[in-house]
Order: C-alpha cells, then structure tokens, then sequence
C-alpha cells in the first residue's frame, strides 16, 4: 500500500498550480488599485449588519402578528401595530417583550434565517474568523 | 514589495505541491483542494508583510493551510448538514468518485477510515502518516503539545486499524 501514489492529479497540473500562484501578487495589485481599501475591507461586515438588522425586523414583525388573537376583529391589531410604529412608521423593539424572553431571537434563529435567506456560510465564517497567525 | 513578492514565489515554489497534498488528503477532492490552495496562497500573500520570523517558514506556511482547510471543513459541515445529509458521507461519496484516485482496494478503505476520524486526529494523522511531519514541527504548526499530539495519532491510529480490520502496516510512532 503506497502512501501518495493512490491518488494523482491532471497531468502538467503542478506547473499550472505554480503558475497561476505566481500571479496572485500582480492579480491584488490590480485588485487594490481598482478599490478603496476601506471600503474592501469593509463590505463583508457591512453586508452582515444590514442582514441581522433586516433579520431582526422582520422577526420582529412575523411575532407580533402571530401574537394577534384569532378572534380579534382586526381593529385591535390595527391599533396594536399604530402603537408598535414610531411616526416613520418603523417597528420598535419591544423591550419588555425582549426581556421576558418573548420575541427573542437567539443566534441560531439568526443564523438559520441568514442562511437561508441567502447569506453565504462564507460572510458567516469570515466575521467569526480568528487570525490565527 | 519586489522583495516580498520574490520570496513569495519561493514559498510557491518550495511549497505549493506539499501543501496541495496536504489539503488534498483533507478534503478528498483535486478540484477543492485546487481552488483551495489558491485560497490559502492569497492568504499567505496578504499575510506575508507581517511574517516575523518567529516561526519557521514552513510551520507558518503549514498553519495557514491547516487553518483554511479547517475552515472550509467546518463550512462543509454545514453545507451537508443543510443537504440532510452527513459530512462523513459525502467525503466517502468523494472517495468514491474521485477520478484521480488510483489506488488499490486496500487504499479505498485506508483513505475512508482517515476521513472519517474526529476533525483532531484527522489532521495529526495525515501530517504524520501522509506528510511525515516530526511531532516537534506538528506541535508549532497545530499549537498542541508533541504528548497530546503523540496520544492523537495513537487513538488515530487504533481507529484505523478497527475500522480496517488490519494491524500490520502503518506505522508506529
């Protein structure tokens, strides 16, 4: 029983491999010079924050309809959201709520929802993500 | 910056295709392990103005590997989990139709016993049966004492053995 020889690659692929690494550096540099720094460092938290805020939002919104009695006729939930909105029309985080454990979303939730919204494991990853070195 | 970008192309050249087999016995795949030796060389060019030297060249070269593979793992980890299906599976799957597999019978069951091993003695087994990296130099690359390191690929290796019904060809440490 060999050791490496049970597994191969294409041929030529060890001259390929080094070739196309040794453009890494030309590649970042073009990379670099076609972005502001900041904003490339950036864009991953950027899109993380927008997506826990939408998250949260809408979770928000999904319990406090669901919280609605089944018999109301309506009005009472009209009057129950008008009390919920701030004048813009944005939902407010019931704090209270959020206290007694009603209406909280735990980091799974979060997690789960952002997943399958379409948030790649990769923007999760890369917050998450320890230098190591 | 020429400076920094000439010894990066002597970490390709000195490196490249250890780390490719490295990262190849990890995830049982040319093309992943492909894509991810690309990422992991993006890795070590960024990081590359910060090398102090503290380590040596290839236990630093070596632990950015690791921690990218690792990573990537993790994320197959989900990925599968969200498939209904388990990452053990699928790395067995790999196994299965990897068209660059050339082994015998024998080498099927070895490469599926590896891959099934706990994330830990997966990696301290392949580095040391595969890679043939001295405890001293795993221990740097993995942050893990040379005993904690011994004892892993010890249970590794009893695994294997169980799992292959075989006790006479790998070797002891």
């Amino acid at each position: 029983m060999s050791k490496r020889t049970d597994i191969s690659t294409p041929e030529g692929y060890f001259d390929s491999l080094r070739s196309r690494l040794s453009e890494i550096p030309r590649k970042e540099e073009v990379r670099a010079a076609s972005a502001p720094a900041g904003i490339r460092r950036l864009a991953p938290y950027v899109a993380f924050a927008a997506s826990v805020a939408v998250a949260v939002v809408l979770g928000n919104f999904i319990l406090r309809q669901t919280a609605v009695p089944a018999e109301d006729d309506g009005w009472a939930y009209i009057s129950y959201l008008s009390q919920s909105m701030d004048p813009d029309g944005a939902a407010l985080v019931d704090g209270d709520a959020w206290e007694d454990g009603e209406g909280y979303l735990s980091e799974d939730d979060i997690i789960n929802y952002l997943l399958a919204d379409g948030i790649s494991v990769e923007h999760l990853n890369y917050v998450n993500y320890e230098e190591g070195y | 910056m020429e400076n920094v970008e000439s010894v990066f192309n002597g970490i390709v050249k000195e490196y490249s295709e250890r780390v490719y087999w490295h990262v190849r016995r990890l995830v049982n795949s040319h093309e992943d392990a492909d894509d991810l030796v690309q990422d992991i060389f993006l890795k070590i060019w960024t990081a590359l103005p910060s090398f102090r030297g503290e380590a040596q060249l290839f236990t630093w070269v070596y632990r950015i590997a690791t921690n990218e593979t690792l990573n990537w793992l993790r994320r197959e980890k989900v990925r599968a989990a969200l498939r209904f299906t388990s990452v053990d599976a699928e790395m067995e799957r790999r196994i299965d139709n990897d068209p660059f597999f050339d082994g015998d019978a024998a080498d099927r069951a070895l490469s599926k016993a590896v891959a099934r091993l706990p994330e830990k003695q997966r990696q301290v087994f392949i580095l040391r049966y595969y890679d043939e990296v001295p405890y001293e130099e795993m221990s740097e690359i993995l942050g893990t004492s040379v005993g904690a390191l011994k004892a892993s690929y010890h249970i590794a290796q009893e695994k294997v053995r169980a799992a292959l019904g075989k006790s006479d060809f790998l070797p002891g440490d």
